[in-house]
């Protein structure tokens, strides 16, 4: 869910403009350093950026009757990790304030922070925490998109709660909790549920690209999928 | 399921022709003003006001112009509701009888001024949306300094949006029709076939479009035709104008600034 424009007071708009900045920073320092040494990887994080747009356009079948769409940001930090992914959703979220009303200008900062940094940094630390241990690679995607999800719900609470707090800021954020355990947390199942049929798919299909962008690596040193069989 | 992208519009209206910078100017002051407005009185001012600039002058389609706001509308109202009746500490100015809940002064006054800043906010953003392409929007942020990495990524990504909603929306059709979405397991799985393919063909694409661009000598940047016009050719007469106008509005924050309802 975005905050949209004009929810936030200014002060905190600009607190959250000056957070993400440093970290949006340093994805575009990464982006720039793998560009410069791949320039094949430009239009691939190009149409990657496209994906997590169309992705987010989606409208998710969800449990409790209502419609949300997955943020993809989950599946994008396991693929590319946290950095690049903070910058690809800068560039999606200004998309989806400018083509499809959601979101906003002045509230960009605060929803690149919980879309962009917390819940792809909390789905990317799960995913290789998982994979140390050698457990199941689905059901580590499956928390990756899960926690992702839910740690962004939690930072636009923090963040309502922070702009808010009536009458003191434990009681607003109790409130503002206590609205999205009820509808977020149905949504962040099915986003995982559906990341992990995503990834299955791209698993059994296209095992290369995968290979490639180094998801696999470390679940294959513990042996946890056969290698993808060469193509004749 | 797929909105109706504001593309459209922003490419025909009666707007289109206006210098870029102004209309991107006019929008964004008059957004700052509206946020930093601590009464309901000039952000719902600005919000009348844009939705006249857009339907009237732009001449965007007031039916089209309606469904967008809704939705914004709707929840800016919940939002209102929600923080009437339970973020308020003082008098109590209407029982619900109800869970012992009651509308505050407090709750209210604060719930308006989100409710007005989230219009105001809302209808300068459309703006910006539906009078401007994005196309143009490059050149602003050129002219901002975003770094030339970002704006090349984000020109390709503009392009392969379109791209794949266009093929993600022709997948979606196949597989209703094939009864896809018929049960919540069955919608489960259709929808991750649809992502996974989709991914797998945006892979491709993009590994096609780097042989494309090699082929046309791509030596890592990608160099564009600079648009006409800047901030010279704004015209003197528009930007006293412009002035004039926000000046206004801030003397009416400033003098509006305690206005209460309760």
């Amino acid at each position: 869910m975005h905050i949209y424009e004009g929810f936030l007071p200014w002060q905190w708009c600009v607190l959250w403009y000056v957070l993400a900045i440093p970290v949006v920073v340093y994805g575009i320092i990464k982006i720039k350093k793998v560009t410069d040494e791949h320039p094949e990887s430009k239009p691939i994080l190009a149409v990657a950026g496209a994906f997590m747009f169309v992705l987010s356009s989606l409208k998710l079948p969800s449990v409790t009757g209502s419609c949300s769409h997955p943020t993809g940001n989950g599946l994008g930090a396991v693929l590319f990790g946290p950095a690049v992914v903070s910058v690809l959703c800068v560039i999606v979220l200004l998309f989806q304030a400018l083509l499809l009303g959601h979101g906003g200008l002045t509230t960009l900062g605060a929803n690149t922070f919980s879309m962009g940094i917390i819940g792809p940094l909390a789905a990317w630390l799960i995913y290789k925490g998982w994979q140390k241990g050698g457990w199941s690679i689905l059901v580590g995607i499956f928390f990756a998109a899960f926690f992702a999800d839910l740690l962004t719900y939690v930072t636009t609470a923090v963040q309502l709660s922070l702009a808010f707090p009536i009458p003191t800021f434990e009681e607003a954020m109790v409130k503002f909790m206590g609205i999205y355990a009820v509808t977020q947390l149905p949504l962040a199942a099915a986003e995982g549920i559906l990341t992990v049929v995503i990834f299955d798919y791209i698993m059994k299909l296209r095992p290369d690209v995968l290979d490639k962008l180094g998801v696999l690596e470390l679940a294959k040193k513990v042996g946890k999928i056969e290698e993808p069989k060469e193509a004749v | 399921m797929f909105s109706n992208t504001l593309d459209n519009y922003a490419h025909n209206n009666n707007l289109n022709g206006m210098n870029t910078y102004f209309k991107v100017l006019f929008g964004i002051v008059t957004m700052l003003v509206s946020l930093i407005s601590t009464s309901p009185v000039v952000p719902l001012i600005i919000a009348l006001f844009m939705s006249i600039l857009i339907v009237f002058i732009a001449k965007v389609s007031w039916k089209f112009y309606l469904k967008f706001f809704l939705f914004p509308f709707s929840f800016g109202l919940i939002t209102f509701i929600f923080m009437a009746i339970f973020f308020g500490v003082g008098a109590h100015i209407l029982e619900l009888g109800i869970f012992n809940l009651a509308v505050t002064a407090d709750g209210f006054n604060l719930g308006l001024l989100v409710f007005a800043r989230m219009m105001g906010g809302f209808t300068c953003l459309a703006f910006l949306a539906l009078t401007t392409p994005m196309t143009e929007l490059f050149s602003v942020l050129r002219l901002i300094k975003i770094p030339q990495i970002v704006l090349e990524i984000a020109m390709l990504m503009y392009r392969y949006i379109f791209v794949f909603l266009d093929e993600a929306i022709n997948m979606y059709h196949t597989q209703e029709t094939r009864l896809g979405y018929s049960s919540l397991k069955k919608s489960f799985k259709s929808m991750g076939m649809l992502g996974s393919n989709l991914f797998i063909r945006t892979w491709m694409k993009g590994e096609q479009a780097f042989i494309a661009m090699e082929s046309r000598c791509y030596d890592g940047s990608i160099k564009t035709m600079k648009k006409q016009g800047s901030i010279k050719t704004m015209g003197t007469r528009n930007l006293v104008l412009l002035v004039l106008f926000e000046v206004v509005l801030i003397m009416g924050v400033y003098f509006t600034g305690s206005f209460r309802i309760f």
